[in-house]
């Protein structure tokens, strides 16, 4: 909502019609004899070989499934295998200008998009490049079985690698480009510009426009291309990448070299089935996928439809699009039509289409047409060809050999260092900032008006006397999350931080207020209401070497960006085995007031999930030291922070929150206030209704409770818990998660594990009920309060004497709500 | 040549299909392409082609059968060739069901029905009353259900005699905590008070210790010790420190790099040293792969330097420095720890001021050098002149299953003269 861009009511109201240009579809018309002044011989016969080369790799794999066999050579590969033959033409074409700066993500059927860019990369770089990059990868690990009694140059070597590297990560051997932890639906090789294939559908749509923007952002040299499937053009986060990438504000907002679009191709790969569903005339409406470009921005996304049989069109295309994107008039949207006549996979029976379209398509085979080209045009005799596809077929099999021998290609090693995944998880690295260059920013961080407010405010909530000093007064939560990020702004020059609402309102909790004034466009922006897109992109961003703090306002809306929470932040780190860090702080916040989509604690279902850090710290000093902690990490960390907090002073850090920097590690819960008769253990705000319970236990019933703040949920060390079980041999565990499945149930059953022979009771667990939240009026009926954790000591560990319980803890009453399931 | 017909896989989960029709009978022509079986998986049902022309000499499975997937299903051959049946494949067997009945130990937990039911206890009572020695069945509990808890153990062994059952003490419905008074207010727990801590071995201890064991049991150890004169060592460390200071060097070159660097030039002299012992042959190495030992938070750990006779002193402290901040923040690649890849290692404890000691060899290597203190020592220095000289200790332990004394005593002699006779270009 930027005050300068006027919305006047007149200009708005006046009646008028959208046009669109039309949309080009196979508008490519040149013959290969027109070409020739284009393309040399050589040139030709390369995208012949590269064709070629693909099919006879996804071939082999196809036979490998199904029968078992190859060339001779029996295998049985359990794993998956989308197969893009059919699609060649389609994959080279896209690759063919791209250089080693240029990046493609894809999809689970990119196969053969990793060995065209490959291919290419090969041709472009030069024997020193490639021999760096090639002893590099893994310390050689890759290297190495290839290298083997290789005679020829380094490029047929380069050649070897890549066919080797991918097929030996397709089959789970520590020697692929990701020691066989990513497959064949996640395999990429960054130096050769191909990144993350997913095997989510759609999956990259939205994480290739955050490669885009860290290539804008930072300034580096090249284009970001998402080979997407055509049926992902239904799924949301699909549309929310098309959102995030089309923002007017690039054109209109964004200062000086940062104005103009993003350097994106929106490549629909588009083989007209989505599975067993046909994209035109059945699950879609689009008719020419290419028609979607029309209705996203004013420019159409310079969408047109290219003939993907054809692979001269597609680099045609390229070539005009690149120009465009150069001009910074990106982002662009390809449709490149082609077709895959094997199945989805190899378990598909094609039963959903005709034999006679599958053997139309295969009279029209680009690579069989190609090729007769070639020998129309003299530029090939029918040997000559033959003897590419006979090195080629010589190649594959060297390839298949090598990749399934399990003394030189061996699986990771799991029996020997069962844990070797567990410590490929995080990356767990320490680092000031990603790159050395000076963050750009609009004045000293002294001269900000946040800054100099804060230097006024008590940093600790008591005075001398112990008198509390008034609210207004206090530096606050907000105020401790704003100095790390700020602080963070100031150090690293790739920080960036986007959300709904994160420029000039300061977010919804204000914050950020002051960053506005702080920070150029660039880095600090409002994003579309798309949290699919800010935590995607995010992704992308982190993936490609910058760090970013994306805001999602509600944690209630954690559901929305479902897949890039659950399934893409936290897994991209191990699945690449380490080549890739995720260094992401995903702003969470748990309502309240605001009923039942506005006001869950979610942290169940982050912390659920492998390789994600999760934090819910509640006080000033816990919130800036867990945030300096956060963004000094390359980890992938769920920051949860509660609106019923922003406003509290420090109440327990006596020397006041530091002005300066300072990092309390992640995973360290934090004894809030010693005791000896129970441990409360609580997550996020409920802390302060444990200390209420505290000390109604103490003037009551000469109780001394001592109280721990979990702070951290992943990773977490039970060892300061266990302390203190020993000492009181009672716990109650708290928080505002609903109870089932919460991760108060977690810590209750795992303490239970590790102190069982010190347990006077079983750990109980007080959570909000399993209930809608419901409205601020009857939240005390729903959210734990103090006075459930006295009931719940009574009833459940150590009756006291006189006390009157007001919620029903009873076995009993657990059984019956477990059995209604409320 | 005949070709037999197989049920093809249809994705990996598969391992059985059921199959469907035969389109041909026995002794039907086939052509390549001709529609010949159909088959179905748990998720669809597939026609497959003839892959060959020939007539169908054979089937081996009927319709409705569960057929293993690439089991052979029929033949296709020219008519009239003789063929041999394959083995059947049997089909999936399907486990026999256990008639075993579960046992469930019935007990009441009604404190109410008395009797030689099972008793309601705390792990944490009943802990503590083995430990007081409080028969705890004559106890009767004050927790949730009677649950008998801590404080009525408490209590009991506080006062054996006047002792009353909870229900005595705090009557049978109002039931109030134990009353602290400043004599048994207890800041911890008076029975589980800890005496020692229980902390399981992280898996590097565990590492260190099995093979630490295992060196000492399996292989024949001892080790010579002699010392060196430092005054090289001193002042090349002196020179260094100063370059690394005004930054004409970039490394801060130390005596334990400089000991390293003999020791790898003795390896090349020595290559008996350099090798590991594998019992009916030695592995000698054609490079020294330096193992060194780097004392961290976790636990010893020896991490192996590559090719360390490639490296100048300069770049031999770099990689030695690299590898120890790794090991220390534990990233270290898992494969350079393992006692295979070095072919020899150095253990300095000189920085302790350890004198002497006897390190632990590193199995498959045969040997190991310890390096020690520097110590001033009377040494002559010609004419029946004697002065005080830093001496380096150097301690060889050696598998004498591998290596002789002489050997051994040869090669650590060689040792010291390198250190002795040390040379830097710089």
């Amino acid at each position: 909502m930027p005050k300068n861009q006027y919305i006047d009511p007149k200009s708005v109201r006046k009646p008028g019609m959208i046009e669109f240009r039309p949309v080009p579809v196979n508008q490519y018309n040149r013959t290969i004899k027109e070409e020739r002044t284009r393309y040399s011989d050589d040139d030709l016969m390369r995208i012949y070989h590269d064709m070629r080369m693909i099919r006879e790799f996804e071939t082999m794999l196809n036979l490998i499934k199904i029968r078992g066999e190859y060339n001779g050579i029996a295998y049985n590969h359990p794993g998956p295998a989308h197969l893009s033959i059919g699609q060649e033409a389609a994959a080279v074409g896209m690759a063919y200008t791209l250089s080693v700066d240029d990046f493609i993500f894809g999809s689970h059927r990119s196969h053969g998009e990793i060995l065209a860019k490959g291919l290419s990369a090969i041709h472009q770089l030069n024997d020193e490049q490639l021999s760096q990059i090639m002893r590099s990868h893994f310390n050689g690990a890759t290297l190495r079985p290839v290298a083997t009694d290789h005679k020829g140059s380094v490029k047929s070597l380069a050649v070897k690698f890549l066919l080797y590297g991918t097929l030996a990560e397709i089959f789970a051997r520590k020697t692929g480009f990701n020691k066989g932890l990513g497959g064949s639906m996640h395999a990429f090789f960054t130096p050769f510009g191909v990144y993350p294939n997913n095997a989510i559908v759609g999956g990259s749509g939205d994480i290739a426009v955050g490669a885009a923007l860290f290539k804008k952002v930072n300034r580096k040299k090249g284009i970001v291309v998402a080979n997407i499937g055509d049926a992902s053009m239904a799924c949301g986060p699909v549309w929310e990448g098309i959102s995030f990438a089309t923002m007017d504000q690039f054109s209109e907002l964004w200062d000086g070299d940062m104005k103009g679009g993003l350097p994106l191709i929106i490549n629909i790969m588009n083989n007209q089935y989505g599975m067993g569903g046909q994209t035109c005339g059945e699950t879609m409406g689009y008719g020419i996928a290419a028609r979607i470009g029309a209705g996203v921005n004013e420019d159409q996304m310079h969408a047109e439809r290219v003939d993907g049989y054809n692979p001269l069109a597609v680099i045609d295309a390229y070539v005009r699009k690149r120009k465009l994107i150069e001009e910074k008039r990106g982002p662009v949207l390809l449709d490149v039509l082609t077709y895959r006549y094997s199945g989805h996979s190899p378990s598909d029976a094609s039963s959903y289409r005709s034999k006679e379209e599958v053997e139309a398509w295969e009279a029209a085979d680009s690579i069989a047409w190609f090729g007769q080209e070639l020998i129309n045009e003299g530029i090939a005799s029918e040997e000559v060809l033959q003897k590419v596809d006979e090195e080629i077929t010589s190649i594959v099999s060297w390839a298949l050999k090598l990749a399934i021998d399990d003394e030189v290609s061996p699986h990771m090693d799991m029996k020997n260092q069962p844990d070797l995944i567990g410590e490929m998880m995080f990356s767990n690295e320490s680092i000031d900032r990603l790159e050395d260059r000076a963050p750009e920013v609009n004045h000293p961080m002294e001269e900000n008006p946040r800054v100099k407010q804060l230097a006024s405010k008590e940093r600790f909530a008591f005075d001398v006397q112990g008198k509390p000093h008034s609210k207004i007064k206090n530096y606050v939560v907000r105020d401790g999350i704003f100095e790390a990020i700020i602080d963070r702004f100031y150090k690293d020059p790739t920080l960036i931080a986007y959300g709904e609402e994160n420029r000039d309102w300061g977010g919804a909790f204000a914050v950020y207020r002051g960053l506005t004034e702080a920070l150029p466009y660039h880095r600090l922006f409002n994003s579309p209401i798309s949290e699919a897109a800010i935590v995607g992109t995010a992704i992308g961003y982190a993936m490609c070497g910058g760090r970013v703090v994306p805001e999602i306002m509600y944690c209630d809306f954690l559901g929305r960006a479902g897949d890039e929470v659950f399934n893409q932040l936290p897994k991209w780190q191990a699945m690449s085995g380490n080549v890739l860090k995720m260094p992401v702080v995903l702003r969470v916040s748990v309502g309240s007031k605001y009923g039942a989509q506005h006001s869950q604690d979610w942290t169940a279902l982050a912390a659920h999930i492998p390789g994600l850090k999760v934090v819910f710290p509640v006080t000033p000093y816990d919130a800036k030291g867990l945030m300096n902690s956060a963004l000094q990490g390359t980890d992938p960390v769920i920051f949860f922070e509660s609106q019923r907090v922003y406003d509290m002073g420090e109440l327990f850090h006596e020397e006041g929150v530091p002005e300066g920097y300072y990092e309390i590690p992640i995973g360290e819960p934090d004894v809030k206030r010693r005791g000896n008769d129970v441990t409360i253990l609580s997550i996020g705000a409920t802390l302060y209704r444990a200390l209420e319970a505290a000390d109604i236990l103490s003037e009551k019933y000469n109780l001394s409770a001592e109280i721990i703040d979990a702070r951290s949920l992943v990773p977490f060390n039970y060892q300061t818990v266990i302390d203190s079980v020993r000492k009181t041999g009672r716990i109650v565990v708290t928080g505002d998660a609903s109870t089932r499945g919460s991760f108060l149930r977690e810590l209750a059953s795992t303490i239970t594990e590790l102190a069982f022979d010190y347990l006077d009771a079983p750990p109980v667990v007080v959570g909000s009920r399993n209930w809608i939240t419901p409205a601020y009026e009857l939240e005390e009926y729903f959210f734990p309060q103090a006075s459930w954790i006295v009931d719940a000591i009574h009833q459940r560990i150590l009756p006291l004497n006189g006390h009157q319980s007001s919620i029903d803890f009873s076995e009993s009453a657990q059984l019956e709500r477990n059995a209604r399931g409320i | 040549m005949a070709e037999f017909v197989i049920m093809p896989r249809q994705g990996q989960s598969v391992e059985t299909c059921i199959l469907g029709q035969w389109y041909k009978e026995v002794g039907d022509t086939v052509k390549s392409g001709d529609l010949l079986f159909s088959y179905e998986t748990d998720k669809a049902a597939f026609d497959e082609e003839a892959k060959s022309d020939g007539v169908l000499l054979a089937i081996f499975y009927n319709p409705g059968d569960e057929v293993p997937v690439l089991a052979n299903i029929g033949l296709i051959g020219e008519a009239g060739e003789e063929f041999e049946l394959p083995e059947q494949q049997s089909s999936a067997e399907t486990p026999e069901a256990s008639d075993e009945v579960a046992k469930v130990i019935e007990f009441s937990l009604d404190p109410d029905q008395g009797g030689d039911e099972r008793i309601r206890i705390s792990p944490l009572a009943r802990n503590m009353a083995i430990k007081l020695g409080v028969d705890y069945t004559v106890l009767e509990g004050t927790g949730p259900q009677g649950r008998i808890i801590a404080r009525d153990v408490e209590s009991y062994s506080l006062n054996e005699k006047s002792y009353k059952t909870g229900r005595e003490l705090y009557g049978p419905d109002e039931i109030s905590p134990i009353n602290k008074t400043e004599s048994n207010i207890l800041p911890e727990n008076i029975v589980l008070r800890q005496e020692y801590d229980l902390k399981p071995l992280t898996n590097i201890r565990k590492l260190i210790a099995k093979s630490m064991h295992q060196s000492l049991q399996n292989s024949a150890q001892l080790t010579h010790h002699l010392s060196a004169d430092a005054r090289k060592l001193l002042s090349y460390r002196k020179k260094f420190k100063a370059d690394f200071q005004t930054g004409k060097i970039s490394e801060n070159i130390t005596i334990n790099d400089m000991v390293c660097y003999a020791v790898i030039r003795s390896l090349k002299k020595f290559p008996q040293v350099n090798a590991h012992f594998m019992g009916d042959q030695m592995k000698i190495f054609r490079k020294v792969n330096l193992g060194f030992a780097v004392d961290t938070d976790r636990g010893l750990m020896v991490p192996a330097l590559k090719d360390a006779d490639d490296l100048s002193i300069g770049g031999l402290s770099n990689q030695l420095g690299k590898l120890a901040d790794n090991c220390r923040k534990g990233n270290i690649n898992p494969d350079l720890l393992n006692p295979e890849a070095a072919s020899f290692t150095v253990s300095n404890l000189g920085n302790y001021g350890v004198e002497i000691f006897t390190p632990v060899i590193n199995l498959p290597q045969t040997a190991i050098l310890g390096v020690n203190t520097i110590i001033p020592r009377p040494m002559d220095l010609g004419d029946g002149v004697y002065g005080f000289v830093p001496m380096i200790g150097l301690s060889l332990t050696y598998d004498h299953r591998a290596l002789d004394g002489g050997e051994a005593t040869r090669f650590l002699s060689d040792i010291a003269r390198e250190i002795e006779n040390l040379v830097f270009v710089s």
